[in-house]
C-alpha cells in the first residue's frame, strides 16, 4: 500500500499544475487505513501530543483527563473549517437556495401601527387574485410560542393586536413574487389603534393597555416583562470608600447584521411530514416550536438546518415566519419559500436591547472593590424572546472576574411598541461590562493607581466562587491582562501620548456553555448528543444536531473525533443538518456548541476507539494499555513495526456486528446556588478576556479612529487556533461597531428611521483596526481537551477599552454609546467651555503619577499570581471563595461570619426608596398580590 | 413591505430572450427587460453561488465579474449586461480545480460562514487580474463594497496576499493545514519516530 489513491481517475500526478492553481480533486488523499503495516505513516507529531503522554506539547495547567485520548493529529492545529470548500466554490446552501420543484412564494403583510387592535380582516379579494394559492392569518394559528418556556407570547401572525411596526399580520403565497405582492395590496384590514409606548422609562408605569397581559403574574398594569433583584454580600464595606465611580450609560440598541437575511422552505412531503429548510442557530427549539403551533407531533416535521449565512444570536429564536412558511404550505400543498429583504430582518430584529444602564463602584482604602451597584433598565420592544435571561445576564455576568465585597443589581426589561429585542453575541453581559471596566478605570484615577495593576491585584483565582456562587475553573485572566500589558508596551504608553491619541483597557467575563438547558427536563436529558458510526470503509460519520453557523463548530466536532482515532480530518464526515438523523442538540447559543458537543463527541469515539484497541489486542496480543495509535495505524508502544492498520484492526472489530456505533453524551455537572435566579448565568465553565484598544480622536471633528487592538482572550485550549483567532478579530469588528458607529435609529414618532445596511454603519475595512489575537490557554478540566468558549466572550472588552483609550486621548468620559462624532463633539465642546479654551488642540489628555497605593497593588498581585499559579496546576486545591480578599475564611459560610451578610432576592420594604431606574419596577406588585382581577 | 398601501407595482414587463455568456459558458433565458441582473443569476440561469445580502448595493454579497470588472449585480439590469461574459463564483474554478484565492480562503480563514465569500472572491479575483502585487491598502481599497460580519476582514485579507503570493509564483499553493499527508506519499522506507523515551 504505497502512495495514496485518488478521489478522482487520472493516476498519479501533481497537487498543482504548472500555472500554480491547486487540482481540486486531487488533494493529497491516502486510502483509508493505509500506513496500515506499512511504517511509512507520518510520523506522531510531538508537537501536538501533551507532555504527560510523552509528547512536547507545553501544560501550563498540568494533565487534562482528555489528555489519554491525545493522539496529535488534529487537535491545536490551525484547520480550514471543513465546510469550507463548499463555501468558496458558491456550493454551500443557504436558505434562499433552496429551490425545490413546484415552489411558491410566500410573503408577510406587516403591520403598519405602532400599536393597534385588529378589528377585522378581509381576505376575499387577495383569494380572488389569480395566482394566490394560499392566504393565512392569525386565526389560523392561535397557539403561542416562543423560545423560553416561561414566555411565550409570539404568534405565526398577530392575533386581536399588532405590536410593532412591521408585526405579522397575514401571509400569503402565490405562484411567483410579483403575484404574491400584488396580493399584499389587497388585504383589507381594520385597525382601531393604541397609544403605543416607546420610552422604556414610561413602561415602567400603568398603561391603560399594556403590550402583553400575564394574567395574575402581571406586575400592576406596567410594561414590564421582567424585573430582578439581587443583592449579595457587605453593604457596609461600601460605606466609605475611597474611590467611588458613579456612571450613567445609555446604549443604543444594535442589531446582528448578518450577511444572510431570514430565509425559510416549507415542504409537507407526500407522507404528511413537514420537510422545513431553515438558516436556524437553534433547530431543536424551532422544531418544538413548530409541533405546538401545528399541531403535529415532532416526528412528523424534519427541521433541516441550511448553511447559516451569521447567526450571532440573530437567527436562535423560533420564528413566526417559519411558522408563517409551514401553515401556508400546508394550506397550498406546494413547497413554499419565504425570504425577507433587509428592511424586514430589522422588522424581527432579536439585537442587543437599547440599554439605560447605571453603575456606582466603590473601592476600600486597599483599593478593593468593595461594591457594585447596578442598574440596568433594558427595552425589550414588542416581545420577550430570550429577555428573561437577558435581565438576569446584565447583572450577573459583572460578578467577575474581579473579587468583591458586595453586588447590587436591580433590573427590568419592559415591553415597547419596537422591534424585538433578544440575544445578541455576548447576550446581556456586553453593556454592563462596559460601564464597569469604564468605572474601574476613573477609580484606579482616583486613587492614582495603574488600572491594569487595580485589576490585577483583584482578580479571582482559579478554582474559587463569585460572589453569586458561579464555580469559576480555570482562569486565564491574569495571563491575558499580562500579555496585553506587555503587547502593547503599555507601561511606556499609557497616560504618556499626546492629546488625541489613547490608550484604553477592558477585561471581559463570559459563559462557556448554560449550565441550565432552556427546555428544561426534569428526565435529566444531556445538553448534547454525537452519534458516531464506522462502517467497513473506514470512514467516520457523526451525527450531531450542533448548528454550525460559521463559527467552526462542525470542525471542531470533526477535529476531536480525527483526533481521538488517530484518523485525517479527511475521514471524518460530520452530518449536522437534519433533525431525522441527528440527535437532539440545544443549538448554537451561550456559547455552548464546541464546549459540549466536542465532549459529547470524544465521549463517543473513545467508545469506537476502545472497539479498535480491542480487536488490535486480539491481532497483536499486547494490551491497548501497551498500544500507540497514530494515522491510521495501530502499533506496540515499544516497537513500532509491530502493528495493524486501522482497517484491518476495524474490520476485526466488526466481525459479526457490522458497523460500529457509539453514542456520546454531555450534561453539566449540577452546581451553583439555591437562590431565586441562581441558574442564570451558571456555566460549567468561564472564559476571560482582556484588551487594550489604541485610538487616535480629532478633537477637531470628534471622529474617533481605532488603529491598533491586543487582544487575549482565554479559550482554555485552542482546538482549532485558526478558528479561534478568527472569532477574536471578528468579535472586535463587531464590538467596534456597537461603540463606535452601530445604532438603531428610532425617531421621534417611535420608527425605526435606518433598517438597512447603508444607515446602520457596520464598520468596513478601512474602520478596522489591526488586531493582535493572542490565545491564552487555561487548560479548562472540564472542557474537550481543555477547551471553553471563543464565540461570544471576546467582544466584551473591546467596549470598555475604547472607551477608556478616548479618555487617556481627550480626558473626556463619554457614556452614551455608540460614540458617534457628534456624540463626542459634544463633549469635547463641553470640556472646552470647562477649561476656559476657544481652540480643542488646546485641550489637554490626562496625565498620571502613581501614588502611595500603587506599590500595595504591585506587591498584592505578584502574591496573588503566586496563589493563581498554584491554584492552577492544582497544587493547591483548597476552597477559595469570592469574600476571602475582605478577609473571610472560605470554610465557614459568609453569613455566619459577618453581620449584614446577606443573599436577597427580593428588595427589603427600606431599599424600595433608593432603588434606582430599573429598581422602580419593585415599587409595584404583581397582579395576584394587588387582590385585583385575573 | 410594512403597511397595505403599497406603490404601484412596477407593471411587468414584456419578457424577451437575454444572452450572455456566464462562467463562460453561452446563456439565452427568457426574462423581463427590466429584470435585475441578480435575479436573472438566481432564478433563471440557476448560479445560486450569488448572493442577495440586501438588494441595494450596500453588502457586495452579489458581485459578480462582467468583462473582467467586479460589479454589483443587484443594482445592474440584466439589459445593460446583454451580451458580455459574466463571471460568478461558480466560475473562479477551473473545471476540479480551485484557484488560489478560493483555497487560500479556506486555508486562512477568510470564510467564516460564507455568505459574503462569494462575493469578496469575484472582487479579490478581479484585483489580482490586474495587480499580482497589491499593497494591503489596495487590498483594502479594492473590497472597501464588501461587508463580512463574520471576519473582522482581517483574515480576509491575508487570503487574498496569500493568493497573490501564488499568482506572483512565490509560494506554492499549500494543502489545507489539516492534512497531514504530504503528496506525493513518502513511499520509501522511514524510521518511524518513537516516543521520547522508548528506545526501539
Ligand atoms: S445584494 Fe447587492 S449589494 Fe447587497
Ligand atoms: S464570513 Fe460571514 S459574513 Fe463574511
Amino acid at each position: 500500500m504505497s502512495g495514496g489513491y485518488r478521489q478522482q481517475p487520472g493516476g498519479a500526478g501533481k497537487i498543482t499544475r504548472k500555472d500554480g492553481k491547486r487540482v481540486a480533486g486531487k488533494q493529497a488523499f491516502p486510502p483509508p487505513g493505509s500506513g496500515g503495516s506499512n511504517p511509512t505513516m507520518a510520523p506522531r507529531d510531538l508537537d501536538f501530543i501533551p507532555e504527560m503522554v510523552g509528547g512536547k506539547e507545553a501544560q501550563p495547567a498540568g494533565a487534562h483527563v482528555h489528555d489519554r485520548a491525545r493522539t496529535g493529529t488534529s487537535v491545536g492545529k490551525p484547520t480550514a473549517l471543513v465546510d469550507s470548500n463548499a463555501k468558496v466554490t458558491g456550493q454551500a446552501w443557504y436558505g434562499d437556495d433552496v429551490r425545490l420543484a413546484n415552489e411558491v412564494i410566500g410573503k408577510i403583510l406587516r403591520s403598519p401601527h405602532h400599536y393597534a387592535r385588529i378589528k377585522s380582516i378581509d381576505t376575499s379579494k387577495v383569494e380572488a387574485l389569480p395566482g394566490v394559492l394560499a392566504v393565512a392569518t392569525g386565526a389560523d394559528s392561535p397557539h403561542q410560542f416562543g423560545v423560553l418556556p416561561v414566555t411565550k407570547d409570539e404568534h405565526a401572525m398577530a392575533v386581536e393586536k399588532v405590536r410593532h411596526v412591521g408585526d405579522l399580520v397575514a401571509s400569503v403565497a402565490a405562484v411567483d413574487e410579483a403575484t404574491a405582492m400584488a396580493a399584499l395590496n389587497l388585504f383589507e384590514v381594520e385597525y382601531e389603534v393604541l397609544e403605543p409606548v416607546f420610552d422604556p422609562k414610561k413602561g415602567l408605569e400603568d398603561a391603560d393597555e399594556p403590550i402583553h397581559w400575564r394574567g395574575k403574574y402581571h406586575l400592576a398594569r406596567t410594561n414590564v416583562q421582567k424585573r430582578v433583584f439581587q443583592e449579595f454580600g457587605d453593604r457596609s464595606l461600601v460605606e466609605k470608600p475611597l474611590a467611588s465611580s458613579h456612571g450613567k450609560w445609555k446604549m443604543a440598541g444594535v442589531h446582528h447584521g448578518f450577511t444572510e437575511p431570514h430565509a425559510v422552505v416549507a415542504h409537507w412531503d407526500p407522507n404528511g411530514r413537514l420537510q422545513l429548510y431553515t438558516p436556524q442557530q437553534v433547530p431543536h427549539y424551532t422544531h418544538r416550536a413548530l409541533a405546538t403551533v401545528l399541531d403535529v407531533p415532532m416526528h412528523q416535521i424534519n427541521v433541516i438546518r441550511t448553511f447559516v449565512g451569521g447567526g450571532f444570536g440573530g437567527k436562535s429564536d423560533p420564528f413566526p415566519h417559519e411558522m408563517c412558511a409551514a401553515i401556508l404550505a400546508r394550506k397550498s400543498g406546494r413547497p413554499v419559500r419565504i425570504t425577507f429583504d433587509r428592511e424586514e430582518v430589522y422588522w424581527i430584529n432579536r439585537g442587543r436591547h437599547p440599554s439605560h444602564i447605571e453603575v456606582k463602584m466603590t473601592a476600600d482604602e486597599e483599593a478593593r472593590i468593595s461594591g457594585f451597584d447596578i442598574d440596568a433598565l433594558i427595552d425589550g420592544g414588542g416581545f420577550a424572546s430570550f429577555g428573561h435571561v437577558t435581565s438576569y445576564y446584565n447583572g450577573v455576568l459583572a460578578t467577575a472576574p474581579y473579587e468583591l465585597g458586595s453586588f447590587h443589581y436591580t433590573g427590568a426589561r419592559v415591553w415597547t411598541n419596537k422591534p424585538a429585542s433578544g440575544a445578541m453575541r455576548g447576550h446581556g453581559a456586553v453593556n454592563t461590562r462596559c460601564a464597569v471596566e469604564v468605572g474601574l478605570d476613573e477609580m484606579s484615577e482616583q486613587m492614582q493607581v495603574d488600572p491594569i495593576d487595580l485589576r490585577l491585584a483583584n482578580l479571582l483565582p482559579p478554582h474559587s466562587r463569585t460572589i453569586s456562587g458561579f464555580r469559576i475553573t480555570s482562569n486565564g485572566m491574569r495571563e491575558a491582562l499580562e500579555k496585553v500589558r506587555e503587547g502593547s508596551e503599555w507601561d511606556n504608553k499609557f497616560r504618556q501620548m499626546p492629546l488625541g491619541k489613547g490608550l484604553g483597557i477592558g477585561c471581559g467575563f463570559f459563559i462557556s456553555g448554560s449550565g441550565l438547558p432552556i427546555h428544561w427536563d426534569p428526565n435529566r436529558f444531556p445538553h448534547a448528543t454525537v452519534h458516531i458510526q464506522v462502517d467497513m470503509d473506514g470512514g467516520v460519520t457523526v451525527h450531531t444536531g450542533a448548528a454550525d453557523i460559521g463559527q467552526g463548530s462542525t470542525t471542531a466536532v470533526a477535529q476531536v473525533v480525527s483526533e481521538v482515532l488517530a484518523l485525517p480530518l479527511e475521514m471524518i464526515h460530520v452530518r449536522s443538518h437534519e433533525s431525522d438523523t441527528s440527535p437532539v442538540d440545544l443549538g448554537s447559543y451561550s456559547s455552548r456548541v464546541t464546549f459540549m458537543n466536542a465532549n459529547a463527541a470524544i465521549r463517543a469515539a473513545l467508545e469506537i476507539r476502545e472497539q479498535i484497541l480491542a480487536a488490535a489486542w486480539e491481532i497483536l496480543g499486547y494490551h491497548p494499555n501497551n498500544l500507540v495509535l497514530n494515522d491510521r495505524r495501530i502499533y506496540y508502544k515499544h516497537d513500532p513495526a509491530i502493528g495493524v492498520s486501522y482497517l484491518k484492526a476495524l474490520h476485526k472489530a466488526q466481525e459479526d456486528k457490522g458497523a460500529l456505533i457509539a453514542s456520546g453524551a454531555y450534561r453539566s455537572p449540577p452546581m451553583g446556588g439555591v437562590h431565586k435566579g441562581a441558574a442564570a448565568g451558571l456555566a460549567p465553565a468561564y472564559s476571560f478576556s482582556a484588551y487594550v484598544a489604541e485610538v487616535d480622536v480629532d478633537v477637531e471633528t470628534g471622529i474617533i479612529k481605532c488603529t491598533k487592538v491586543w487582544a487575549a482572550h482565554d479559550c482554555g485550549k485552542a482546538l482549532n487556533p485558526l478558528a479561534v483567532k478568527g472569532q477574536i478579530i471578528g468579535s472586535c469588528h463587531m464590538g467596534l461597531g456597537q461603540v463606535l458607529s452601530e445604532k438603531m435609529v428610532y425617531g421621534r414618532t417611535g420608527h425605526l428611521q435606518n433598517p438597512n445596511l447603508l444607515e446602520y454603519k457596520i464598520p468596513s475595512v478601512h474602520e478596522m483596526p489591526h488586531v493582535v489575537p493572542i490565545i491564552i490557554e487555561s487548560c479548562d478540566p472540564e472542557g474537550p481537551f481543555g477547551a471553553k468558549e471563543a464565540g461570544e466572550g471576546p467582544l466584551l472588552p473591546i467596549l470598555p477599552a475604547v472607551v477608556n483609550a478616548v479618555y487617556d486621548a481627550i480626558g473626556i468620559r463619554l457614556r452614551d454609546l455608540p460614540l458617534t462624532p457628534d456624540v463626542v463633539f459634544k463633549g469635547i465642546e463641553k470640556a472646552m467651555k470647562a477649561a476656559g479654551a476657544d481652540d480643542p488642540l488646546d485641550l489637554k489628555s490626562p496625565r498620571v503619577t502613581h501614588g502611595d497605593l500603587q506599590p500595595v497593588l504591585v506587591k498584592r498581585a505578584a502574591e496573588h499570581k503566586t496563589r493563581d499559579q498554584a491554584r492552577q496546576r492544582s497544587e493547591d486545591t483548597s476552597q477559595y471563595v469570592n469574600g476571602v480578599l475582605f478577609g473571610f475564611d472560605p470554610n465557614i459560610p459568609l453569613e455566619d461570619q459577618v453581620e449584614g451578610w446577606r443573599t436577597a432576592t427580593e428588595p427589603d420594604p427600606e431599599q424600595l426608596a433608593e432603588l434606582g431606574l430599573a429598581g422602580k419596577a419593585w415599587l409595584k406588585k404583581e397582579q395576584r398580590h394587588m387582590g385585583g382581577d385575573e | 413591505m410594512v403597511g397595505t398601501e403599497h406603490v404601484e407595482m412596477i407593471p411587468v414587463a414584456k419578457k424577451e430572450i437575454w444572452s450572455a455568456k456566464v462562467n463562460g459558458r453561452p446563456v439565452e433565458v427568457l426574462a423581463p427587460s427590466n429584470a435585475i441582473l441578480l435575479d436573472v443569476l438566481r432564478d433563471k440561469v440557476g448560479t445560486l453561488g450569488v448572493k442577495r445580502g440586501c438588494d441595494l448595493g450596500t453588502c457586495g454579497c452579489c458581485t459578480v465579474m462582467i468583462d473582467g470588472t467586479p460589479r454589483i449585480s443587484c443594482l445592474c439590469l440584466a439589459g445593460q449586461v446583454e451580451g458580455t461574459s459574466i463571471v460568478t463564483v461558480e466560475g473562479l474554478a477551473d473545471g476540479a480545480h480551485l484557484a488560489p484565492i478560493q483555497s487560500c480562503f479556506a486555508e486562512h480563514g477568510g470564510s467564516q460562514c460564507g455568505f459574503c465569500t462569494p462575493g469578496f472572491l469575484v472582487t479579490a479575483q478581479a484585483l489580482l487580474n490586474e495587480n499580482s502585487a497589491p499593497t494591503d491598502q489596495e487590498v483594502a481599497q479594492a473590497i472597501e463594497g464588501n461587508l463580512c460580519r463574520c471576519t473582522g476582514y482581517q483574515q480576509i485579507v491575508e487570503s487574498i496576499q496569500a493568493a497573490a503570493a501564488i499568482h506572483r509564483g512565490e509560494a506554492e499553493p499549500a494543502a489545507p493545514a489539516s492534512n497531514p499527508h504530504p503528496d506525493p506519499h513518502p513511499s520509501g522506507p522511514e524510521e518511524p519516530q518513537m516516543p521520547p523515551g522508548h528506545a526501539r
